[in-house]
């Protein structure tokens, strides 16, 4: 009898013990060599967020999530050059020229109709802009393998003197503070130091910049460079690179209508309520509108109840040189309104109504087409390039386009959306950790498909977002 | 927006049952469960007021008792898919627990009543795990209480009847995803009928028949408590610390046909069937009694289907102290393949039972069970979330009960 019952016992004790378990993920590197690991790029890469480079954001740049993963199947460490501190230096270029910041943090703003809102802003208000210079090019000593540098554009990877010091005092500088920080020396440059290191892998992620630059600033600051030298300064890159025997993986560049900096602010943000306002506006624009009859020109500028497209200026108007001072006109549903639009002068200067919103934050239609032209062939260009070098093609413009519609993963929502979109952060331009997750992701699936390799994805829910106070 | 409650408790019912498909736990009897879990064809005692109120009737004393409770050892696995992120459950022990008692009025009329637990579950993820969006803990029980009238019409036929009071409780916890960050968690209690009828026929001497059929139960949550809690403080406005909901979740209706039939003197055969009305839980609604712009009610998709569960088991008498007992049964998921929540890991299941009666003196009988779940590895998602990945699971229930009749 007491055998059958300690049987019984011992049979139950066993089975408990069993838990179930899975076959294990493992990970592997395939055809490629993550041994070592050097990311190329601009300030997407370095992990540049909320308008400045700081430690975390660092910590979060796609290159060092992505090497982790390659850290599963083979990689080597990653090293960053790491800021001092978590307060961040970025530099924001103003009408009252360039400044150095500290990175936006959200926090309550009360603004000019002295309502109080959620809004960014500076962690710190006005630093010590000597400190901040001296933190920002204070040189980093060790090994570097994120080559990622705020600002670059392609040329920039293969200019030398972009790192030295003596270039950033220059009337018109040469050098980048945020290279100069890591250059191995005052000649050096970034493609060449990212050589010396012996990769094994690469990732390459430039050409934002290109653009950027431009749309930033309204289509008035900076130049586009053209596709034909965009191709011939990332055929050198990809050459060279190739040239190690590394392997690697290109992203595109995405279409800068996809980034809250330039999807936030509606065309038709203008909204008025009182018929009153509406008659005024009418009437105070009715010379505009007879002066544009009398020349034969169709821009008419008229107001009604509810929302109502803004007024800009826009210098390419085809109007007599006499009438210069009425270049502008109602912006159109296809033309953009920058997110740096300061929005005290729309609600208390009657900006967008009664006073042009100045061509520095408009991008015109025609604006949007050359930027669009320029990144169509950029990606052209990268395209041939991952093929003819036989890389891992990692096609970001389409990602961030279905960032748009939204996606989800393990509970958690993606969209372009500013601060509530959950990927780009406070400057809606730069990537939050789960943006970089997400872009990391896209860095897993075309390296594994290209290479046969098998690295783990990453789970966007070990990341944070934009933090409400 | 009450349905919507209703869903929520439903949805706290759901995460608990590992070991049943769905949330239902069947394990109201020993002798029963060592059997595979049979129990319409039966006329055990007592303990047909849970399995077939018609056999009660056929008891062979006077007054029965019986009680017993059960020790659920339940643990899954969860692999995220193309990741080598692995996550386990520690869910607490799970102890569902019987007491039944009957007498006969005059000789053919028998009254009982049963408390039970039939439905129930509680499900632990890490706190910290990739699907706390969706569920971090949940826990779900029901407590039946059931009288019961069993009427034999004749030696071949016997119906009966039971009124089911039920109690509920869900308690659900998960975090809240960024732009807010926080956590919710989810209380509430319910109280609902249902009923219990069964039909015990007995053909010949060797061949009993069971029918047996329990209502669905709605159990609905009416102003449970809901908290939000490290809320950043720009939002607690919108998500305040103590909010009312409704809710609803419904316990199923099932269906069951069972025989056994005595091969020899010492050896009886049985085999079952169930149908379980699992379609009835489509959704899980949590309706909030304030809403605001950001509070919105929230409908989560489960769209279960009814499920089969076949059953087959054998029992063996060594002697008049002593009976032994096997059992089989395969018992598919009613869970939606693109619906899988973690909160109710419910796989299709094989499982294998034995049990053990031993009785020292006439009429009193303890009796001993062991039932294994294992839960076949399998791909499943849950859309909403786009949260998937490899499941499987496995459970081990010992349990003890003693009965006696006089």
């Amino acid at each position: 009898m007491k055998y059958r019952y300690i049987l019984f016992l011992v049979i139950i004790g066993l089975l408990y013990s069993c838990k179930p378990e899975l076959d294990e993920f493992s990970p592997s590197q395939g055809s490629a060599d993550f041994s070592t690991y050097v990311a190329l790029g601009n300030s997407l890469t370095a992990g540049y967020a909320d308008g400045a480079l700081y430690l975390s954001g660092q910590e979060n740049s796609y290159p060092n999530i992505l090497a982790k993963q390659f850290q599963k199947a083979g990689g080597g460490s990653f090293s960053l050059p790491l800021m001092p501190n978590e307060d961040g230096i970025g530099i924001s270029i103003t009408p009252q020229g360039m400044a150095l910041t500290t990175k936006l943090i959200l926090g309550f703003k009360t603004d000019c109709l002295d309502k109080t809102s959620l809004a960014p802003i500076q962690l710190v208000e006005n630093p010590d802009q000597l400190e901040l210079f001296g933190q920002l090019t204070a040189p980093v000593a060790g090994p570097v393998n994120n080559f990622g540098v705020y600002g670059a554009k392609s040329v920039h990877l293969l200019a030398p003197g972009y790192g030295d010091p003596a270039g950033l005092v220059t009337p018109i500088p040469t050098a980048n503070p945020y290279y100069v920080r890591f250059a191995s020396s005052a000649i050096s440059t970034i493609l060449g130091d990212a050589i010396s290191t012996l990769p094994t892998f690469f990732t390459l992620w430039i050409g934002n910049n290109d653009v950027l630059g431009y749309a930033l600033s309204g289509g008035i600051g900076d130049t586009i460079t053209t596709p034909f030298w965009f191709g011939a300064y990332m055929k050198t890159i990809i050459e060279t690179l190739n040239a190690t025997g590394a392997k690697g993986a290109v992203a595109n560049i995405p279409s800068v209508t996809s980034i809250p900096f330039f999807n936030t602010i509606p065309y038709n943000a203008l909204e008025l309520k009182v018929q009153a306002q509406v008659d005024a506006l009418n009437g105070a624009y009715a010379p505009y509108n007879q002066l544009m009859e009398l020349n034969g020109l169709p821009y008419r500028i008229n107001f009604n109840l509810g929302y109502n497209p803004m007024v800009i200026f826009d210098n390419g108007m085809p109007l007599p040189p006499e009438y210069a001072q009425y270049k502008f006109r109602q912006i159109t549903t296809n033309e953009i309104i920058l997110l740096s639009t300061p929005q005290d002068s729309i609600k208390c200067a009657g900006w967008g109504s009664q006073v042009p919103i100045g061509d520095q934050y408009i991008l015109t239609e025609s604006e949007i087409l050359e930027i669009n032209n320029a990144i169509n062939g950029y990606n052209e260009t990268i395209k041939g390039l991952a093929t003819q070098y036989n890389l891992a093609l990692v096609d970001a413009n389409s990602a961030l386009i279905t960032l748009q519609g939204g996606i989800v993963s393990d509970g958690i929502t993606l969209t372009s959306t500013y601060i509530t979109g959950n990927a780009f952060s406070l400057d809606g331009v730069h990537l939050t950790p789960i943006g970089n997750a997400y872009i990391a992701n896209l860095f897993v699936a075309a390296i594994n498909s290209k290479y046969s390799a098998k690295l783990p994805t990453v789970s966007l829910t070990n990341y944070q977002s934009v933090i409400l106070p | 927006m009450r349905k919507i409650a209703l869903l929520t408790v439903f949805l706290v019912f759901a995460s608990s049952f590992l070991f049943a498909g769905g949330y239902q736990v069947r394990l109201q009897g020993q002798k029963q469960t060592g059997i595979g879990l049979i129990g319409t064809p039966f006329a055990f005692g007592a303990s047909s007021i849970f399995y077939n109120p018609g056999s009660l009737s056929f008891m062979k004393e006077n007054y029965s008792f019986s009680a017993g409770v059960s020790g659920i050892f339940s643990n899954a696995i969860y692999g995220a898919k193309g990741s080598d992120y692995i996550a386990e459950t520690s869910n607490p022990t799970g102890t569902p627990f019987y007491f039944y008692g009957a007498g006969k009025i005059i000789d053919d009329l028998t009254v009982g009543v049963g408390v039970f637990t039939p439905f129930g579950s509680s499900t632990k993820w890490d706190d910290m795990w990739n699907g706390r969006y969706l569920v971090q803990e949940i826990s779900l029980s029901a407590i039946f209480i059931q009288p019961t009238v069993s009427y034999k019409i004749n030696e071949k036929f016997g119906l009966g009847a039971g009124l089911d009071i039920v109690m509920g409780n869900v308690d659900l916890s998960k975090a809240i995803a960024s732009p807010v960050n926080g956590q919710f968690n989810m209380q509430g209690k319910s109280t609902a009928l249902g009923f219990n009828v069964g039909a015990y026929i007995k053909p010949t001497d060797k061949l009993n028949i069971g029918i047996d059929y329990r209502s669905k139960v709605n159990m609905k949550v009416t102003g449970g408590e809901a908290k939000f809690t490290e809320i950043p403080s720009s939002l607690t406005t919108y998500f305040p610390s103590s909010a009312n909901f409704d809710a609803e979740l419904p316990l199923p209706a099932n269906l069951d046909f069972g025989l056994s039939y005595q091969v020899s003197e010492k050896f009886l055969l049985a085999a079952e069937l169930n149908i379980i009305f699992w379609s009835a839980y489509d959704s899980l609604i949590i309706d909030f009694e304030v809403n605001n712009e950001k509070l919105v009610d929230s409908r989560s998709p489960r769209e279960y289907r009814n499920s089969f569960i076949p059953r087959l088991g054998a029992e063996y008498k060594f002697n008049d102290k002593l009976i032994a007992r096997a059992g089989v049964y395969y018992d598919a998921t009613p869970t939606n393949e693109d619906y899988f929540s973690p909160e109710t890991i419910s796989l299709n299941q094989f499982a294998f039972t034995l049990g053990l009666s031993y009785m020292p003196i006439k009429g009193l009988s303890i009796d001993l069970s062991y039932l294994q779940l294992e839960g076949l590895e399998a791909d499943k998602t849950y859309t909403p979330d786009n949260f998937g990945g490899t499941y499987k699971s496995r459970a081990f229930i010992p349990g003890i009960g003693l009965s006696y009749n006089f």
